[in-house]
């Protein structure tokens, strides 16, 4: 090879993806970030294939995994909430994060983090962006195929409400339970299930806690009184376990003055905190901004778009078990939907208020969609750095603390608070290896590989009968780590301290810490203030000023990538 | 019928480029998934006619001009792989659309060059002997490569060649090519290769036991001419 052919390939972006100090401009989205750091040394990096140095004696030590690790991501461009946005590499061994940095064999090569040795499995990660597997913590799976939805949206832990097509928003039945938690262990997926905390005594309460729930659900369409939010958050103080609250619409025993009486200051995860899933009527957004309310939104409001209020009184008649045809259930219904507070949400995700994205899958929400909306939304408020040359590369405006922000939205945020970050929502040495492997061209839209535990378990196939893996027609769906006894191996069940008689098919982790945790705790978040809504939901504000956005005509991630 | 799982995915191309043939029909411009279809048809029914390989690939490439496409979709047409069922049997054809897009999602802005960074470095010439074509990659030790090179093999010891990683030199036989070397990094423990050194490098009689393995084993060695 001569000189020029040589410079050319060490400085080729299809050979080595992103370098320290590049622009890369995410999806079709207005995001654009600059690599902050790469784990390489420039000219000695860490490549697999014919001619590379990932060869015994050069790039590998021939040592066993357990001196090195079992499954190395190469090379890859990784966006965590966290650790920032550089290139490196990931160690994998026993399923869990064993080193990240630069890749190789010490012997040979300075400063290795990553030792991979001659038996180490590789996924080159040059040109693909990785990040934590998202947690989806709002999910009704009325259907199995939202198991589905979810892994091929890089979507790899849930807090589920039901396992089946009946009302659950919670089950509380130890019956149900136990076959609940057997059933989810056909996917390489991570399940909670949160117990119906509608409940003014506590023995129902009791019953779902042996039987292995996260958490608690209360929902007005079985009771959303000050009664039972004190009975639930009085036996999750007792028990560690999360409470997520689905407010009262019709403020039909108390507004939301009467409601935040009850939570008195406790923990509790505000659901669809804009209030078209429902809860008070029309100011149920002002429980953000608190510092004892977790808030989230589900994925119907996000990215604010002209059609989402038509939309909404539609999908709340139909899932809420109203009638179109009766005149009071369509006015109550009309009640819930609010432009101006759906515009109010997205600019409080913006600016680091509401800490959490979530679906409210099947139940007002798409469970393959969060990924999608939530950088569709921290689009929304960019504009397009300018890379044309005219502005020096250190003044260019880019999207890092956005796209950090918003990816914890996703990622780790929903872990903390639910209680599940001693297991998963970011890419840390320790942590379990769910991760999520994104094209730059499709980051958040669709993924190309989903990592459950160490293992590829979701990702494109392609036609099975022929010559490459990567043949049309591509499709996401199963991959290995989703077969056989292998999907039970790879997921979590997510339970609490105090339960018992639980089965062993699946490994059993107790949630954590979710009756400390505020919303000023939250990464890359943590925004404290007042929000006030008026009284007819047309106006509001955050510490006195006004918050909205205008509703988008296109939204990014959707029209370039979905049939 | 008796179709296999790769004859029902064809299937699934085929509904898609009917649906994506109508979308373009009624003027719209194509998406990613949409146009990918169409070309993948393309590809499969110009086998189907009877075309041959290269015909198959100009089908897939005129299936779609630039303007049949939204904005940045062209640029994600790249690498298209597709099996057909030609007259000789099913083959792979892989279409590289030529994108016009000067944005595009996902893509990589670079306004700051690389610094290129110096090593000191021991020059040498190597003559290949043999009458076969030799390449030598970026992280080889030097010192072990193919006994018909013929070089000053003591000044090898410990080195790679001064390349960028993943690349390689070509040694065309009965040519003296001159090449750079530097020193292994890290803890300098060269084991493996053709089992010369098999430890650390930087051991008292290390070179010098290495050059009588060398000479046992009838590596060419000394300046060649």
């Amino acid at each position: 090879m001569k000189p020029e052919e040589l410079r050319a390939a060490q400085e080729d972006i299809s050979v080595h993806g992103a370098r320290a100090g590049d622009f890369v401009r995410l999806g079709d989205t207005n995001l654009v970030i600059r690599v902050e750091k790469d784990d390489r040394e420039f000219g000695s990096e860490f490549q697999m294939g014919f001619g590379k140095s990932a060869r015994d004696g050069m790039g590998l030590k021939s040592v066993n995994t357990s001196q090195s690790c079992d499954l190395v991501i190469t090379n890859v461009l990784l966006i965590d909430a966290i650790a920032g946005i550089k290139v490196t590499s990931i160690g994998i061994r026993d399923g869990r994060i064993s080193a990240i940095g630069r890749p190789g064999n010490p012997d040979t090569m300075n400063n290795i983090d990553v030792v991979v040795g001659s038996g180490t499995l590789v996924i080159p990660g040059e040109g693909l962006i990785v990040t934590a597997g998202g947690i989806d913590t709002h999910v009704h799976a009325l259907s199995p195929r939202v198991c589905d939805a979810a892994l091929s949206s890089g979507v790899t832990t849930i807090i589920a409400q039901e396992f089946g097509p009946f009302w659950g928003v919670g089950v509380s039945s130890a019956w149900a339970l136990k076959h609940g938690f057997e059933m989810f262990s056909a996917w390489p997926i991570n399940v909670g299930i949160l117990g119906r905390a509608s409940s003014s005594t506590k023995p129902p309460l009791q019953e779902a806690l042996s039987a292995g729930i996260c958490g608690l659900k209360i929902h007005e369409d079985t009771g959303a009184h000050p009664r039972t939010i004190d009975t639930a958050l009085s036996f999750a103080e007792e028990h560690d376990i999360a409470v997520a609250l689905h407010t009262d619409g019709l403020n039909e025993m108390v507004d939301i003055n009467g409601t935040l009486s009850a939570i008195a200051g406790r923990a509790v995860h505000a659901f669809h905190v804009e209030g078209c899933g429902g809860g008070h009527a029309p100011n149920v957004l002002q429980l953000a901004g608190r510092d004892h309310i977790l808030a989230s939104s589900t994925n119907p409001t996000l990215a604010y778009g002209i059609n989402a209020a038509d939309e909404h009184l539609a999908m709340i008649i139909s899932a809420h078990g109203m009638n179109a045809d009766l005149p009071s259930d369509v006015a109550l219904a009309k009640n819930r939907v609010r432009n101006a507070t759906m515009a109010a949400e997205n600019r409080l995700h913006d600016l680091g208020v509401i800490p959490v994205t979530s679906s409210d899958a099947l139940g007002m929400g798409r469970a393959d969609d969060t990924w999608r909306k939530t950088f569709a939304m921290a689009s929304m408020f960019s504009d397009r750095a300018i890379l044309d040359g005219t502005v020096a590369p250190a003044e260019v405006q880019i999207s890092n603390e956005r796209v950090l922000r918003h990816i914890a939205k996703i990622t780790i945020n929903p872990a903390l608070v639910h209680g599940l970050a001693g297991e998963v929502g970011s890419v840390q040495v320790g942590l379990v290896a769910d991760l999520a492997l994104w094209r730059y061209s499709d980051f958040a839209s669709k993924p190309q590989l989903v990592i459950k535990s160490g293992i590829p378990a979701w990702g494109v196939v392609g036609d099975p009968g022929a010559t490459v893996k990567d043949a049309q027609p591509l499709l996401i769906g199963p991959q290995f780590g989703a077969y056989g006894a292998t999907a039970a191996d790879l997921g979590i069940n997510f339970i609490n301290k105090s339960a018992s008689n639980l089965s062993a098919r699946r490994k059993n982790v107790a949630v954590a810490n979710t009756r400390s945790v505020r919303s000023s705790q939250m990464i890359n978040h943590g925004v404290l203030g007042e929000v006030e809504i008026s009284a007819k939901g047309d106006v509001v504000t955050f510490n006195g000023e006004l918050v909205s956005s205008e509703p988008l005509k296109n939204s990014s991630l959707t029209r370039l990538y979905l049939i | 019928m008796e179709l296999t799982p790769s004859e029902q995915d064809r299937l699934l191309l085929f509904s898609a480029g009917q649906l994506a043939k109508s979308r373009l029909e009624r003027g719209l411009k194509l998406n990613k998934p949409e146009a990918v279809a169409i070309i993948s048809n393309a590809v499969i029914e110009a086998a189907r006619d009877g075309a041959s390989h290269s015909e198959a690939i100009t089908a897939g490439l005129s299936a779609l001009k630039n303007e049949d496409l939204l904005p940045g979709v062209s640029a994600m047409l790249n690498g298209i792989a597709v099996e057909a069922v030609f007259n000789d049997g099913r083959r792979l054809v892989v279409i590289n659309f030529k994108s016009t897009d000067s944005d595009y999602p996902g893509k990589v802005t670079r306004l700051t060059p690389f610094p290129v960074i110096e090593k000191d470095s021991t020059k040498i010439k190597v003559k290949n002997e043999s009458n076969l074509p030799i390449s030598v990659t970026s992280h080889m030790h030097f010192m072990e490569v193919n006994p018909k090179l013929r070089f000053k093999r003591e000044l090898a010891y410990g080195m790679r060649l001064n390349i960028p990683s993943g690349t390689h030199i070509d040694f065309p036989p009965n040519v003296i090519v001159d090449v750079e070397l530097i020193p292994i990094e890290g803890d300098r423990v060269v084991i493996g290769f053709a089992g010369i050194v098999d430890g650390n490098l930087d051991t008292p009689d290390g070179l010098s036991k290495a050059l009588e393995k060398l000479k046992h084993f009838g590596y060419l060695t000394g300046e060649p001419s």
